[in-house]
């Protein structure tokens, strides 16, 4: 399996797992992602007090196999085949829409390089831990890319004006500025204090109630837009026509090809 | 000076004071309490004068009276209409106003700072929404936190039950400045108020009200959906076990 979603009592895992390819994400492994989320969400019945039934996961980790998080999407695997870029943007804007979803919180734990779309994984996540030198961030613009899918999401994160500045200048960040910014929650020194950072998140959130973390959430979404599956659409349908154009195909091809 | 009641008052020149009076209970806020305290501030707004709002003793407010609520959950619907109603009111007022949150702003307490122009803390104040541990969800102030901080940073503070200390609230956006020590907060917003006090009013009220209108923090829709959010959890079983979990053994 390419995402792997594994539960322990009150935590879910969800793994970005094609450590091979410093998990980027290819058609199939968002296929597996929208299954894996699919699974996860069917755990949550509400009733109409939005009390929760049963006791599914409070919270869910998102983390990468191997070391590396997510290195963005696997154009390599769709370059020059029709329609196949604009299928994987569109599928990697309903997994994002998909885990802003879930009723329970979602963490980050950023074991690794997080670049463009994987980035975007993170910034989705209500929370997010990384350590300081960490590879992240946005280069879709020096690969000729518009990275309309997670741009709401980096604005709804951080705000606008900090968005733009980085949506708009490419390169990437360390794990440092993205707490600066706001995408990462707290950044510990290194790699290797990442385990007990989360850890430690992840037991504050898992003694906390479900209902009461969901109608925070939820309220959240509403406010922020977030609900917006419609916006998520388009904004996967913008990035595919500027990725098919001959200025964007050719650039893609000299990078990567 | 007012007389000491649950909330009391205090002049210093363009300013009034507004400060909860519940010392040995960290002014752990009552019904009566945040009924005093939208009279006074409403007051306040009806006669110009500035504002701070503070605590009186070693911290500025641990949040709700969980006693009151394990005692009569009921309770907890009077004290989230009372509190959203405090903050609305403080967010309408045309003249300044500034919290002074000395030593702690717990959940309820945390939440009267986004009804401020400016917050103030100190660096060792312990601040947050830990309530999410007893079923309560802090979505009453979502909106209003919303527009101080930031979405990305309003979701991170009242998703993670864990409290931050007065440095990581000036660095979040949470608190605008945060003294050396927390015997400074009440004067140093004292003099934060009188600033603001001294200004022009004209132009400040219209710029104070163009900020609400763009950010839309004044406006009934997002207190109403906010307080809603917090509301329709009240009574559940689910709270009212983890309420009086505080209280077992």
């Amino acid at each position: 399996m390419l995402v792997t979603l594994n539960i322990d009592g009150r935590v879910a895992t969800l793994t970005i797992n094609r450590p091979d390819a410093r998990n980027a994400m290819s058609l199939d492994l968002l296929a597996d992602f929208h299954k894996r989320l699919d699974e996860l969400g069917a755990m949550y019945k509400a009733n109409d007090k939005g009390e929760y039934e049963g006791s599914p996961p409070v919270v869910c980790v998102v983390t990468g196999a191997g070391k590396g998080f997510c290195a963005g999407m696997d154009l390599k695997q769709v370059l020059g085949i029709e329609g196949a870029a604009q299928k994987l943007l569109m599928q990697l804007g309903e997994v994002c829409h998909k885990l802003r979803m879930l009723p329970c919180v979602t963490v980050a734990a950023v074991n690794g390089a997080a670049i463009g779309g994987g980035c975007g994984i993170v910034t989705v996540c209500d929370l997010a831990v990384t350590y300081a030198d960490n590879k992240m961030g946005f280069p879709e613009v020096d690969l000729g890319i518009c990275p309309a899918v997670i741009s709401a999401w980096l604005v709804r994160k951080i705000g606008a004006g900090p968005a733009r500045k980085v949506l708009l200048t490419g390169g990437l960040l360390s794990g440092k500025q993205c707490h600066d910014l706001g995408i990462v929650t707290e950044c510990v020194p290194t790699v290797a204090d990442l385990p007990a950072a989360v850890d430690a998140v992840v037991k504050r959130l898992a003694g906390g109630s479900l209902n009461a973390l969901a109608a925070t959430k939820q309220l959240m979404n509403e406010l922020d837009g977030s609900n917006d599956l419609a916006q998520a659409r388009r904004a996967a349908e913008l990035s595919a026509r500027v990725l098919s154009s001959p200025d964007s195909q050719a650039l893609l091809k000299a990078r990567l090809g | 000076m007012s007389e000491r009641g649950e909330v009391y008052t205090h002049e210093d020149g363009p300013v009034r004071l507004v400060i909860m009076n519940r010392p040995d209970r960290k002014n752990a806020m009552t019904p009566p309490m945040l009924e005093a305290m939208l009279a006074e501030i409403e007051r306040c707004g009806r006669e110009g004068k500035a504002l701070v709002v503070a605590g009186h003793g070693d911290v500025f407010c641990a949040g709700f009276d969980m006693k009151m609520v394990h005692d009569d959950w009921r309770v907890l619907g009077a004290l989230l209409r009372g509190l959203s109603a405090v903050i609305r009111a403080m967010r309408r007022m045309d003249s300044p106003v500034v919290v002074a949150a000395h030593g702690a702003a717990v959940a309820g307490g945390c939440a009267l700072l986004g009804g401020g122009d400016m917050a103030l803390t100190d660096q060792a104040a312990k601040l947050g929404y830990p309530v999410v541990k007893l079923g309560v969800s802090p979505a009453v102030n979502g909106a209003s936190l919303a527009n101080n901080m930031g979405f990305g940073r309003a979701r991170e503070r009242m998703l993670d039950p864990g409290l931050i200390d007065g440095r990581e609230a000036l660095r979040t956006g949470l608190v605008q400045v945060c003294c050396d020590i927390r015997e400074d907060v009440i004067p140093t917003s004292v003099r934060w108020a009188k600033k603001m006090a001294g200004l022009e009013p004209t132009a400040w009220a219209a710029t104070k009200r163009h900020l609400n209108e763009i950010e839309g923090s004044a406006a009934d829709e997002q207190f109403e959906k906010s307080l809603a959010a917090s509301m329709g959890l009240v009574g559940t079983k689910d709270q009212i076990e983890r309420v009086a979990g505080l209280w077992a053994g």
